[in-house]
């Protein structure tokens, strides 16, 4: 009997913790303002541990949820399609009545799913393909899209290989990610990469140029091979994130091979190659601010950052804010939006240190509540002149 | 003579079971206390209890007139109190040497190191010195037989020099070398001034070793017997709480038995346990197999349930060949291994699966469907017809007394109405009452037609019980003796040896 | 007076084996609490929770027949990935939900054979043969996304399974299985004779019972579920990849130990602790995310239970044993 009451007296306590803290966080009013109600927002994240990821994270708790009346809901760490699913299912049952989406496995079938729940949905930091696009364009609770699109993704890979090749190197590695998964921003950026190669060194990349090496890196399973490009050499590529000893090890022998000068990664440099590369050997990434790249850029280990910044995800939450408000942001043809919007780019630590400032700012982040304001119930021509300005300098203004 | 162990007053239970009531308990210096009684009396429970195995639920306990509390075994050892338990109580994966220093590693630490060199020293010493030299204490304990890995456990035990051992149902495992060993251990102690307590089943064992005898019965002391009362009438009555009615053992001598041959064996060989045993099993007959531990009767157990197989000869069942034990069990053949707890029975099932296991075919419908009524009424007419001790049959068998556990080993081959039984070893570790049961079980199948194969270590009960007696040495047939009543332990001892 | 007090413990560890059921209600019971505070769409909730437990319910439910023998399979999430993709092929090329079914659950039972059977040619633990297979099958399902040619995903039209991503659908599937595998577990021979063998394979041997047989059998019935498991996560979310049931093995062990089954098997092993550790798995979850919990510290909850059910099932075991 004392077993029992043990086991039962555990467990009910736990619970009576989990109660108590429902107790002292419920709440809410209601009135006819439509501000005046929390807005519930769910969002959908297939990554929570990245540095991207937790300054996105930042931003909406620490700074839109101090300045606005909403409440964000986070989905668990999403593998699949299915897990997307069941996260929108959870949103639904809790009575969120819009959605901003992180999570790419299955686009379609979130919009869908949405659009017959009735319930707000937007795409950060991504884009639709156009046929996706023309699908859904029309759908009422389907919002819109802001991100850096693939030939933005393509366009980031290709300006940060020309810095380098441009500045006279020739000897290059790479690690190109989630290319091996099919993820198409990192074989867009990988593509970017070797296409300025090739145009460097006058050459082509197993009989491709341009915007044909997307579908050579595709037909060859997203891996890229080592080899000549013209006059460009490309000595070592690295894919994938595996993180056992071997995935370390070759990071390794490509930081310190001596016919390597400059490490390109399509993301996560500082992850891959950071840690193991010799001084003075060059590395170029594209990921976003934070006080590590900071770091990093000042210690010369990193020389040319293309960074997200985490207030880039402003203008989307105030669309969907907006939508729910009963002022959605349509086109002219009463259609959703698909904005893209680029990266900033420091290629020199006080640039990089002057960005992270801002983007790390609590209460003075690049998009601030007046900013953001002026996007509630805006046209959409002002929303995408808002959106489109999108590099430091023009924001500040 | 001075005081060193008491117990007042203690009282256990486990689940429904009362395992001691209120027991009062003194044993001397110079002296060694026999514990009798029926399985499930509290004999074990109360000595375990003192040796740190377990705590008791009230009582007090007393060592040398100073409260006793041990944490545990090893902190009773270390205080003066060791225990020889009845089941396996070594671990299988380590040397000897590891398993006599179990717990005192550290006592062999050099640096960060374990010095095995002289860890496996002092091991062989130890064992040297209760006359287990046979051991090599750098082996695997796994690779022991029972009786050896016995020894290392009362090897143990003795590095500790206790000032009180207890032998708790040891010597019915041990052949006479080892009982040899454990009898002369007890004879320094009691010289030394120091006490044993002295578990057994065996009366005239008991008798013959204790100076005196506490009976118990069902969790409570019944009497203390002093030598000169020693008297197995009394102390039988005493422990079942009546008069054994009707002789123990059958009491006609009429050997013969049907011409029929039920199982055949022909030249059965199996590396040095079977050499060109051949043997033939009739209907309606008690055929004894006896001989020393080691003599290969336990395997030859095995091979004729087709559990091992023989490297040569055939052995056929009504004309059948059996090639493994679902095959044995089609031909109605049963089983009751001499390892109760590891072989015969599934400890953490109830009484109705381990008794419906091997009846399965017998009670599903149209050999499929179980109806759990239909399974109900299968174990219960063993439950019941066996008197099984018990609340149900939804009873794990992990908490019922070594008697009724072997009843339930027994019910599963008797539910399934086996022709032929194979015994091994059936009334080790029982008590007289359950013995009695069993040995008119025993008969009343013969009667019915039914065929025994009983395979042990007593001479007396195979004697007793057999219409043919088979001897076997070094895996031969030594000798064969027909039922008679001039037939005496002597001269089958004879052939054993 | 004395033998009220026994009869009271003797209850209180049958009680403790209903510790699971009573552990979920009470789960249900705070989840409506809170719900009822927190502005909770309930209806909606219970469809939800139905529906994201069910898949596990299913193939943790023939796991069972695994676990019960004391074995573990460590490649079920892996099993149930390659047969959801080789099902949604097979309806790309067919247009058959039918097909797509029978190939699920074909594929599944196929691969639960090869593990098994293996094990008892080679007379290995099966454990040993689902460790190789895991591999072997997150390789396959590469080869087969790759195959396809349609980038990392393999699709099935949305509408083709819209009319069957229903509950209603998924409760019969989970109904009709779990009537069938409590008959096979409860009123045939097999599970008796898996329990024995979990229980005491030593004795279970000297039975009369064929382990390997036993196993090959289990592992089949699992198969079962798993192809079952994968055909509702097709009709579920018709998009697959190479991370499509990823948490299924993970899911499925936490749901049998938080249904109070021992993880070793044997004679305690119940055939209901799969559905309801799973229901008890989803409440808990959905309790964390009403009250917003971080991820991390849900993860952290979650194995603080687990490891709390564990720890109490052990001293129920312990404790009832009679020395001798």
């Amino acid at each position: 009997m004392k077993l029992i009451k043990k086991f039962l007296v555990m467990q009910l306590s736990l619970l009576m913790a989990i109660c108590l803290s429902a107790c002292s966080s419920g709440g809410g009013s209601s009135a006819e303002d439509p501000t005046a109600k929390t807005v519930k927002i769910g969002v959908l994240v297939s990554d929570t541990t990245s540095a991207e990821a937790l300054s996105f994270r930042s931003y909406y708790e620490n700074y839109i949820k101090s300045v606005y009346n909403v409440d964000f809901m986070y989905s668990d760490e999403l593998k699949d399609a299915a897990a997307e699913q069941s996260a929108i299912d959870n949103f639904i049952a809790n009575n969120c009545q819009a959605i901003i989406s992180f999570a790419s496995a299955d686009r379609p079938a979130q919009i869908e799913k949405c659009e017959t729940e009735g319930i707000y949905y937007a795409v950060a930091t991504g884009t639709l393909t156009d046929e996706q696009y023309e699908q859904f364009k029309s759908y009422k609770y389907y919002v819109g899209a802001i991100g850096p699109d693939l030939a933005i993704e393509y366009q980031a890979g290709y300006d940060m290989a020309k810095f380098y090749l441009d500045q006279g190197y020739t000897k290059f590695g790479m690690f190109t990610g989630a290319s091996v998964y099919f993820t198409e921003m990192h074989i867009y950026r990988a593509a970017g990469m070797i296409a300025a190669m090739c145009e460097a060194g006058n050459g082509d990349y197993e009989g491709a140029k341009g915007m044909d090496i997307v579908g050579k890196i595709m037909s060859e399973g997203g891996n890229v091979n080592t080899g000549k490009i013209g006059s460009v050499e490309l000595n070592g590529v690295v894919a994938g994130y595996d993180f056992d000893d071997a995935w370390f090890g070759k990071l390794a022998a490509v930081a310190n091979d001596p016919n390597v000068e400059v490490l390109l990664a399509v993301g996560s440099g500082q992850t891959a190659f950071a840690g193991f590369k010799p001084e003075g050997k060059m590395l170029g990434d594209i990921d976003c601010y934070t006080a590590d790249s900071v770091g990093l850029m000042k210690a010369g280990t990193l020389n040319y950052l293309a960074g997200k910044f985490s207030a880039s995800i402003g203008p989307i939450f105030a669309a969907t804010l907006s939508a729910v408000y009963g002022k959605p942001i349509r086109t002219a043809d009463g259609n959703a939006f698909a904005l893209s919007q680029g990266y900033w780019i420091a290629t020199d630590a006080e640039t990089a240190e002057k960005y992270f400032e801002v983007d790390s700012s609590t209460t003075a982040p690049a998009y601030t509540k007046e900013k953001l304001d002026t996007l509630i119930g805006a046209s959409y021509d002002d929303f995408a002149k808002f959106v489109s300005a999108y590099s430091f300098e023009d924001i500040q203004k | 003579m001075d005081t060193i162990v008491e117990i007042r007053q203690m009282s256990k239970s486990f689940g429904p079971t009362v395992a001691l009531d209120h027991v009062d308990l003194t044993a001397y210096g110079g002296e060694i206390l026999g514990l009798i009684g029926e399985n499930g009396s509290g004999k074990s429970t109360a000595t375990s209890i003192y040796a740190g195995m377990q705590n008791c639920d009230e009582g007090e306990m007393l060592f040398r007139g100073e409260k006793w509390n041990p944490s545990s075994m090893n902190d009773a050892l270390k205080k003066g109190v060791g225990m020889i338990v009845q089941e396996n109580g070594t671990v299988p994966g380590i040397s000897a040497a590891e398993n006599i220093f179990l717990g005192e590693t550290k006592e062999f630490m050099s640096g960060l190191f374990v010095n095995r060199k002289k860890m496996i020293k002092d091991a062989q010493d130890a064992l040297n010195r209760i006359g287990a030299d046979h051991i090599n204490a750098a082996a695997m304990t796994g690779s022991l037989d029972f009786q050896d890995r016995k020894l290392i456990e009362i090897a143990r035990v003795m590095t500790g020099s206790p000032s009180v051992l207890v032998v708790d149902e040891t010597t019915t495992a041990l052949s006479q070398k080892g009982r040899d060993i454990i009898y002369r251990i007890m004879q320094e102690m009691k010289e030394e001034g120091k006490c044993v307590i002295f578990i057994s089943h065996d009366l005239d064992e008991i008798m013959n070793k204790c100076d005196r005898l506490t009976v118990l019965r069902d969790g409570k002391i019944i009497r203390t017997f002093s030598h000169d009362e020693f008297e197995e009438g009394a102390i039988k009555a005493a422990m079942i709480g009546r008069e054994l009615k009707g002789s123990y053992y059958r009491d006609d001598y009429d050997g013969t038995v049907s011409k029929e041959t039920v199982l055949e064996a022909d030249n059965l060989n199996l590396s040095n346990q079977l050499k060109d045993f051949s043997f033939s099993l009739h209907k309606g007959e008690i055929l004894g197999i006896g001989g020393l531990s080691h003599c290969g009767m336990h395997t030859l157990g095995k091979v004729l349930f087709a559990a091992e197989k023989a490297e040569s000869g055939t052995f056929t069942v009504n004309g059948h060949t059996v090639r493994n034990e679902a095959e044995a069990m089609k031909y109605n053949i049963g089983y009751v291994a001499k390892d109760r707890d590891v072989e015969s029975l599934c400890l953490e099932a109830s009484i109705k699966d381990n008794i419906a296991i091997a009846g399965l075919d017998k009670f599903a419908v149209n050999n499929f469907l179980i109806l759990p009524k239909r399974e109900k009424q299968y174990v219960n007419e063993q439950v019941e017809s066996l008197s099984i001790k018990c609340h149900d049959a939804d009873q794990y068998v992990s908490t019922l007394s070594g008697g009724n556990k072997q009843k339930v080993a027994f019910g599963k081959w008797i539910g399934r109405d086996s022709e032929i039984l194979i015994l091994d070893c059936p009334t080790r570790g029982v008590d007289i009452g359950v013995k009695q049961a069993m040995y008119q079980l025993m008969y009343r199948m013969k009667q019915e037609g039914k065929s025994i194969i009983l395979i042990s270590e007593e001479l007396a009960e195979l004697i007793g019980m057999s219409d043919r007696l088979i001897i076997m040495k070094d895996g031969h047939l030594a000798k064969e003796f027909a039922r008679s009543p001039q037939l005496s332990e002597a001269d089958a001892i004879e052939y054993m040896i | 007076m004395e033998k009220k007090e026994n009869k009271r413990k003797f209850t209180s560890g049958k009680l403790l084996n209903l510790a699971p059921v009573i552990g979920m209600i009470l789960m249900a019971a705070v989840f409506l609490a809170i719900a009822y505070m927190k502005d909770v769409n309930i209806p909606y909730s219970f469809k939800n929770i139905l529906n994201q437990s069910i898949i596990t319910m299913v193939v943790a439910t023939g796991a069972v027949f695994i676990y019960t023998l004391g074995a573990f399979d460590i490649s079920l999430g892996a099993s149930m990935c390659v047969s959801a993709l080789v099902g949604a092929m097979a309806y790309n090329r067919t247009g058959s939900l039918l097909i797509m079914l029978g190939v699920c659950v074909g594929c599944a039972v196929l691969v639960s054979l090869i593990s098994s059977v293996l094990a008892s040619v080679f007379n290995l633990p099966v454990f040993v043969t689902t460790i190789a297979m895991l591999s072997l099958l997150n390789a396959f399902a590469l080869v087969l996304i790759k195959a396809n040619g349609t980038g990392d995903v393999v699709q099935v039209p949305a509408n083709a399974v819209r009319g069957i991503n229903t509950v209603w659908f998924k409760l019969i599937v989970l109904i009709l299985f779990l009537a069938f595998c409590i008959f096979a577990f409860s009123f045939m021979k097999l599970g008796r004779q898996e329990k024995f063998v979990g229980g005491n394979p030593i004795c279970a041997a000297l039975s009369g019972l064929n382990a390997s047989k036993l196993s090959i059998i289990g592992f089949m019935m699992a198969g079962l579920g798993v192809g079952l498991g994968a055909f509702l996560t097709i009709t579920y979310a018709p998009t697959l990849s190479r991370n499509t049931a990823g948490s299924v093995g993970m899911d499925v062990i936490i749901s049998i130990v938080f249904g109070g089954m021992p993880v070793s098997g044997g004679a305690r092993s119940r055939i209901y602790s799969a559905a309801v550790g799973s229901l008890s798995m989803t409440l808990l979850s959905q309790i964390m995310l009403m009250l917003n919990f971080d991820s991390g510290i849900s993860q952290m909850v979650k194995a603080v239970i687990f490891l709390l059910v564990v720890y109490v099932s052990m001293l129920n075991s312990r404790k009832t044993i009679l020395p001798r």
